[in-house]
């Protein structure tokens, strides 16, 4: 089974990190790069400050715990997504703005590809995991708006991002695809 | 008998509406303040919650419209 992860910052890197026992081929895709500020929020460490996101996690599953994986530094958009999720047995969508959501959806749609989403709200005290079928993007209120980095959200972000990981897990194991809500006090399947 | 799950400032809980309702999400987001307001539901009670409190919240509608989500946007990842 293949696994292309799309977006590995907070969400997608702390899941990924919950995936490396999968019996999968785990793929990551990112286009920007690991900053300080992250640090405190995504499954970054110190010596990854300065290298593209999926080449770090990449790098990271490799270096801590011996799991190879790929890692494809570029923004997904119309142009790409075939070459990139076509080969995927199951995507994961866990990106921070709805245009991409969006072309992820048309393709998985066009393409009856297994999809799953993950996002969180912008004051962190929330987030789901849905699969595509019953899944619509939400946009920024305004743009710029302010998200949850700085790790004041951490344990948030750490819950949403296991939620996702288990929710894969079941997928790889079964077939399953459950959704799910996170919010301060419970993780709820829905 | 149709649920109203409702999550504001972090907390989620189950609210019942009695009957078969169908409601607009304007009612939606109206009996939302209303129940927070009065203590209705389990873990949520916030006697001044401001009128317009979920007018930037999302409403789900899922199993034909049995059960019904208010929620706040996710646009994060």
């Amino acid at each position: 089974m293949r696994i292309v992860f799309c977006g590995v910052g907070a969400v997608g890197s702390t899941a990924a990190m919950f995936c490396r026992n999968l019996p999968a081929t785990l793929a990551f895709v990112d286009f920007d790069r690991v900053e300080s500020k992250n640090l405190l929020a995504q499954a970054y460490t110190k010596p990854s400050l300065g290298k593209n996101k999926a080449e770090a996690l990449k790098a990271q599953l490799l270096s801590f715990w011996g799991v190879k994986s790929e890692a494809f530094g570029v923004r997904v958009g119309k142009d790409n997504v075939e070459a990139l999720c076509a080969p995927a047995d199951l995507v994961v969508d866990a990106f921070d703005n709805l245009a991409s959501r969006v072309v992820l959806s048309d393709f998985a749609r066009a393409a009856n590809k297994p999809l799953v989403h993950a996002a969180i709200s912008g004051d962190g005290t929330f987030g789901l995991v849905r699969w595509d079928e019953r899944f619509a993007p939400d946009a920024e209120d305004h743009a710029g708006q302010a998200t949850c980095e700085g790790g004041e959200h951490l344990p948030m972000l750490g819950a949403l991002g296991s939620a996702l990981a288990r929710v894969i897990q079941d997928f790889v194991k079964d077939g399953k695809r459950r959704d799910v809500m996170v919010s301060l006090s419970s993780v709820t399947t829905t | 008998m149709t649920i109203l799950n409702i999550t504001y400032n972090g907390y989620s809980a189950d609210y019942p509406l009695d009957g078969d309702v169908r409601l607009a999400d304007a009612d939606v987001r109206r009996i939302a303040v209303e129940v927070v307001r009065a203590g209705g539901v389990r873990g949520l009670h916030v006697p001044e919650l401001p009128e317009n409190a979920f007018d930037h919240f999302v409403i789900d509608r899922f199993d034909e419209g049995a059960r019904i989500y208010i929620r706040p946007k996710v646009p994060f990842g």
